[in-house]
């Protein structure tokens, strides 16, 4: 009985691929969009202008405090009731963005609050304007903080995309699901599909250790 | 929107709701439960500087955290049955989160132990304290302190991610909403409020641990 | 060059300047000595505006710092300052930490601003450690890249904010060597330094400060030799004790 089945995952294989691509695809897109939309609203946070401040932690707190699940659930179901109709993909990318802006902007504030205040001064006195002493001062020395929590940050970003397999998408998790339907070994589908995620995962979280390490041999 | 929005339908589902949330309450409590004993385990098998321990320990806790809890899930309840175990949806669940959980906070609780000063390790040493009597009396101790604010940000976690219990068909907060969109088909009703309940029990625990980091500040200080 | 004209600032309720009247004249070297928590720093911080105050007026080279009109970076740029920490930029080398400002805000290209750059290192002795890292340099040399890095955008005002007390009592020479020579050159100085060698040697007018208050100023041999505030004379005695 194994045999057979193992050969029928084996046939399966393409179909895993087209999974994995879409996993990669979206995972992808929304860790940019959502890299690019966690620094933005990261380093105004830490610039602080109060009811910005105030409105900000809003955000971060309602996407921190509910599960994925419920948000692509909202994003959805309920949008098309507003009249915001969102294809799964589209709607899969919003999300996942919304949801990584939140916890990358946590970790960017973070890295921006830990350099220390002389330099914004310094660079202050010289003359440099806001943009510039963010741009040249604050960032570079608070991407050495933010490194290593963040690419740690992708990994469980990547883990949670296998969640959007639940609005029809076939990404590596939902091909498991539709295999699992035809080929009851559960053991082996599941464990393909795990093969696969940590064949991504495991080589970010070794990354992020070692961002880590040389963080911590600088003396930072 | 608030025009459309129901607000009579969710207080003819409230027991629904309140049923939903006691059981996200009592299913992370048990998983948490679960979560600890394992982490405790994997961790102290990781610290143990014998090979035959710790790579058993180091391949649960990398596996764990390089694949998503949803494909660990299906794991179980589509791979247990075939090896001839039979669980429940809850217990299946339940599991598969405090196997999840533990690979976390056994690192966590390494963290706790490799923060505390190698001397004081020694001291024990010194005084013919053995590994256990250490680990008792110096290292959990103290590890403890420093370990509770990122424990509770696992708890978090782990009461979020107790929602995906819902994808095999365990009733809790999530599966909650999803009876009131398929009996009555008003979803917003359905997950804005389970969402409303989800940031209450991310409120209670974030500010538990806020109290405990000011309580750490003001002891050390 | 260096005004103030009644300047109040609280802390929340901690008053720490008080009804401030003061004023530096071009080439003037003034300096500030008080007890810790006199608000001595406060005051100097103030002149760029790395402190704003809540009343009264600082007019810095014509320059009012209230004056909404007042475009405050370009006032910065006119007034160099140096920190007691140095607060160099640790991802940066010698030459950049000199070299950046010009490039950003002076829009100066490469070749000029390495030019100006190893000018103003080879002005503070240490041109050989233009391409150090912050953490290669000792604190001496830290200390005389930070004064070129005040240097570079030309400023008109130079201001020092303790910018020996961090530092290992062997190095401190060669910074006030430094100092002594801007000084002598005719740049307008505020500095906060309890150096008394220094002030004897360079000021034109010592200020001190306790709570708040300028409590006595006057030219710096009067000042160490007859101070006429018992407060001043309590404070002289302590700090030339040791």
């Amino acid at each position: 009985m194994w045999s057979f089945y193992f050969s029928q995952l084996a046939d399966s294989i393409p179909f895993f691929l087209k999974g994995l691509w879409m996993t990669f695809k979206i995972s992808g897109i929304s860790l940019v969009l959502g890299t690019i939309l966690g620094f933005c609203v990261g380093i105004a946070r830490a610039g602080g202008i109060k009811p910005l401040r105030y409105l900000l932690y809003i955000y971060v707190d309602v996407m921190r405090g509910t599960p994925y699940l419920v948000q692509i659930f909202i994003v959805f179901f309920i949008l098309p009731e507003w009249g915001i109709q969102l294809a799964a993909f589209p709607a899969a990318i919003f999300s996942l963005t919304l949801y990584a802006g939140a916890y990358i902007c946590e970790i960017v504030a973070g890295g921006i609050e830990a350099v220390d205040e002389g330099q914004t001064e310094a660079a202050m006195a010289t003359g440099l304007n806001r943009f510039q002493r963010t741009r040249y001062v604050v960032m570079p020395q608070a991407m050495r903080t933010i490194l290593p929590p963040l690419v740690g940050q992708y990994v469980l970003l990547i883990k949670d995309s296998s969640i959007v397999s639940v609005i029809g998408l076939t990404d590596i998790t939902r091909v498991g699901w539709l295999t699992v339907q035809r080929i009851p070994e559960g053991i082996m589908v599941f464990g393909l599909v795990g093969i696969l995620y940590f064949s991504i995962c495991y080589p970010l979280i070794l990354l992020s250790n070692w961002f880590e390490r040389r963080l911590r041999a600088q003396g930072g | 929107m608030l025009s459309t929005f129901n607000f009579r339908v969710i207080w003819d589902y409230m027991g629904l709701f309140l049923q939903g949330l006691w059981a996200t309450a009592w299913i992370s409590a048990i998983g948490l439960t679960g979560a600890l004993s394992v982490g405790i385990i994997a961790c102290m098998m990781r610290i143990s500087g014998k090979k035959f321990l710790s790579a058993p320990a180091i391949a649960y806790i990398e596996l764990i955290r390089s694949t998503p809890l949803l494909v660990q899930l299906y794991f179980f309840y589509f791979g247990l049955p075939s090896l001839g175990i039979r669980f429940t949806e809850y217990q299946t669940g339940i599991f598969a989160l405090s196997l999840n959980s533990g690979a976390y906070m056994a690192e966590i609780l390494r963290a706790g132990v490799q923060s505390i000063p190698g001397g004081q390790v020694e001291a024990g040493i010194a005084f013919g304290l053995n590994y256990l009597q250490r680990l008792r009396y110096i290292i959990l101790p103290q590890a403890i302190g420093v370990t509770i604010p990122p424990m509770l940000g696992q708890t978090i976690v782990l009461v979020k991610d107790s929602a995906l219990l819902s994808l095999i068909s365990v009733f809790e907060l999530t599966r909650a909403s999803q009876i009131l969109t398929s009996e009555r088909f008003m979803p917003a009703e359905g997950f804005l409020t389970v969402a409303v309940f989800y940031l209450l029990l991310y409120y209670i625990l974030k500010s538990l641990s806020g109290w405990w980091q000011r309580r750490l500040i003001h002891r050390q200080a | 060059m260096i005004r103030f004209e009644k300047v109040n600032k609280w802390f929340g309720k901690h008053h720490v300047l008080q009804d401030i009247d003061f004023h530096v004249a071009a080439g003037d070297v003034a300096v500030i000595c008080g007890p810790s928590g006199s608000g001595k720093s406060t005051l100097i911080r103030c002149i760029n505006r790395l402190e704003p105050i809540q009343s009264g007026d600082i007019v810095v080279d014509g320059m009012s710092l209230t004056d909404k009109k007042t475009n405050i970076t370009r006032l910065r740029a006119e007034v160099g300052f140096v920190f007691q920490q140095f607060n160099l930029y640790p991802h940066m080398t010698a030459l950049e930490n000199v070299t950046l400002a010009p490039l950003k805000v002076r829009k100066m290209n490469q070749n000029e601003a390495d030019e100006l750059g190893r000018e103003l290192l080879e002005k503070v002795g240490i041109q050989e450690k233009a391409s150090a890292y912050p953490a290669q340099l000792s604190g001496g040399q830290q200390q005389r890249v930070a004064i070129a890095r005040g240097l570079a955008m030309r400023p008109k005002i130079m201001l020092f904010d303790e910018p020996t007390s961090a530092l290992d009592p062997e190095m401190i020479n060669e910074v006030l060597d430094v100092m002594r020579k801007l000084a002598f050159e005719g740049m307008t100085m505020a500095v906060v330094t309890h150096e008394m060698g220094f002030a004897r040697e360079v000021a034109n007018n010592m200020v001190f400060m306790d709570e708040g208050k300028i409590i006595e100023t006057g030219d710096p041999e009067r000042f160490y030799t007859h101070p006429e505030n018992e407060r001043t004379r309590l404070f002289l005695s302590k700090i030339l004790s040791h």
